[in-house]
């Protein structure tokens, strides 16, 4: 997902659930930081290193893919950006471990660990509700890849197919791919930019959608493919659909997190929330553009009747690097969420006896953490 | 690229170009040697490609590829190994058939590339140009000059290209989508 709908959409959604606008935007902050929080960043302001909630072009470039590189990438991927959806599903062929692994890592919506991702939340500062929210609007947008670099799950080929709605169906359009990092996408040719192919199993390019391109993180599009893990079987993508369930559940979770309902169950999107706005919403979903940050901007301000501020990544890092209780700081309560988050998936994985992501202390409470982290000179062992 | 990958492709550049180096100085033997080295490479390659086809691949869309690939590279292996003991005559053709499907290939894959809009075929296109041109040089100068030891030399260049290419290839940026 793209910016627009981690900071602006999200704003929306934590207004519309019954947060105040100062709530809604730290909130928002902290759901768009999650694709900032990068170990060279956490550097430059002297915290823990093992917080990083992404990783930059150049830190991906430069990471190894031996096995505990490879834990080291799973782990802010899956925990993040790729939630898996069944640590527990079977291939649909009988297949080994080390198959099987890299299946149980697809990310898919509604998957168990979303819940325990929600419910990490609960009575917690807005920052870690941000941090969920991230991860609750990814498992939409990228289903069906994996967070680990991975040919046989994350791999497709040219087959590729836009679905562009004329009449009362669609129009397929053939969809082209370039290696062009510095173009951007061609909306009007169906033209857009992806990974090199390789056929090195673990090669960096195969890091989740990347052979996809942007097509998930673009609100409006709707496509078809074959993923690689799918037995031939083609994917159509909806992502309007998709993005609007995101939203809905967003609602719902924010709802339970404040306490305006008791239980949070998968698979329950609130639309009554979003019913006076449904046009509206639908009307965003489906504009063919690049970055819808205007239009969810404008509908956030009308929800709250108050400006929303611009991301503004250093706004909080003179705060954290001057403060002597690190902890009660912005970013300090975001490092912490990000920690329990990651520590929280990486304890799953390696309980469903896959080691691809490492091994975890599931350490909910932040003075283990400090404790470790102060062990290991600011690098805690997960 | 990691730094491990980039100093691994640093190490094996120069290896491969001392390698190169080490045959233009006894051109008989070389032939020899160039067709264990290839074998070898070729038999090593081709297992780690059946093991993983049988492991993972099987599964992937487009995985049979995987398996004509393990295969026809261990039958290449096979092939190489059998013509070791030959004359240096059958090892020059076989060499030359070598280069000339390479090149043939590496056109292919920039034809390819350039149909998918990617940026980086004029590169290719020009290595299986000078591949193909370089073919049909060795196989004219071979064949008029009766001197297959010419050929060795043109081994030997293409093997100090593919070194220097792999350092080359240590030291440069590799694109890659950021996903966001």
């Amino acid at each position: 997902m793209n910016a627009d709908f981690h900071y602006y959409a999200t704003y929306c959604a934590a207004i519309l659930s019954g947060y105040s606008h100062e709530d809604s935007v730290d909130i928002a902050y902290s759901d768009r930081m999650v694709d900032h929080c990068t170990r060279t960043l956490l550097s430059i302001i002297k915290a823990p290193l093992n917080a990083a909630t992404t990783q930059l072009q150049l830190e991906l470039m430069d990471a190894r893919t031996d096995l505990v590189g490879l834990q080291d990438i799973t782990r802010i991927w899956a925990s993040f950006h790729f939630l898996p959806g069944d640590l527990h599903a079977e291939p649909p062929k009988r297949s080994g471990k080390r198959y099987k692994n890299k299946f149980r890592l697809i990310c898919k919506p509604n998957g168990e660990l979303l819940e325990h991702t929600v419910k990490l939340a609960k009575d917690k500062p807005v920052q870690a509700v941000g941090v969920a929210m991230h991860v609750l609007a990814d498992t939409w947008a990228h289903q069906n890849f994996a967070g680990t670099p991975s040919m046989v799950i994350n791999n497709t080929n040219n087959y590729f197919y836009e679905l562009i709605p004329e009449g009362d169906g669609y129009r397929e359009v053939k969809i082209n791919f370039r290696h062009s990092t510095s173009t951007p996408d061609d909306l009007e040719k169906s033209i857009y930019t992806n990974s090199l192919n390789t056929n090195t199993e673990n090669h960096i390019m195969l890091l989740g959608h990347g052979r996809a391109g942007h097509l998930p993180d673009y609100c409006f599009i709707r496509y078809k493919y074959l993923p690689a893990w799918g037995e031939y079987e083609e994917i159509i993508k909806d992502n309007p659909s998709d993005y609007l369930h995101a939203f809905c559940q967003m609602i719902t979770a924010m709802k339970y997190l404040r306490g305006e309902t008791d239980r949070f169950e998968r698979g329950q999107y609130d639309f009554s929330a979003i019913a006076p706005y449904r046009d509206e919403i639908d009307r965003i979903l489906n504009k063919r553009q690049l970055d819808a940050s205007q239009d969810w901007k404008a509908l956030g301000e009308k929800l709250s009747g108050q400006a929303i501020p611009d991301f503004e990544l250093e706004q909080y890092q003179g705060e954290y690097t001057s403060a002597a209780d690190k902890d009660n700081t912005f970013l300090g309560r975001f490092i912490t969420a990000a920690l329990a988050q990651k520590s929280m998936v990486t304890h799953h994985i390696y309980q469903s006896g896959n080691k691809l992501a490492g091994y975890s202390i599931e350490a909910n409470k932040k003075g283990l953490l400090w404790k470790l982290r102060s062990l290991t000179g600011g690098e805690a062992h997960e | 690229m990691s730094s491990f990958q980039r100093i691994k492709n640093i190490v094996i550049g120069v290896v491969i170009i001392l390698f190169a180096v080490f045959i233009m100085m006894a051109p008989q033997e070389g032939y020899l040697f160039a067709a264990v080295v290839i074998s070898l490479w070729l038999f090593i390659y081709g297992i780690r490609l059946l093991f993983f086809y049988f492991t993972m691949a099987r599964h992937m869309v487009g995985g049979k590829l995987m398996l004509y690939q393990a295969i026809i590279i261990l039958d290449l292996a096979l092939f190489t190994t059998s013509i070791i003991s030959m004359s240096s005559f059958t090892i020059f053709i076989y060499l030359l058939i070598i280069y000339g499907f390479t090149g043939a290939i590496d056109i292919l894959r920039a034809l390819e590339a350039k149909n998918n809009g990617a940026k980086n075929w004029r590169l290719k296109l020009m290595t299986g140009c000078i591949l193909v041109i370089f073919v049909v040089l060795m196989a004219v100068l071979g064949l008029i000059f009766k001197k297959t030891d010419i050929l060795i030399y043109g081994f030997c260049l293409s093997l100090i290209y593919s070194g220097i290419m792999k350092i080359v290839t240590a030291f440069r940026r590799t694109a890659m989508v950021y996903i966001q």
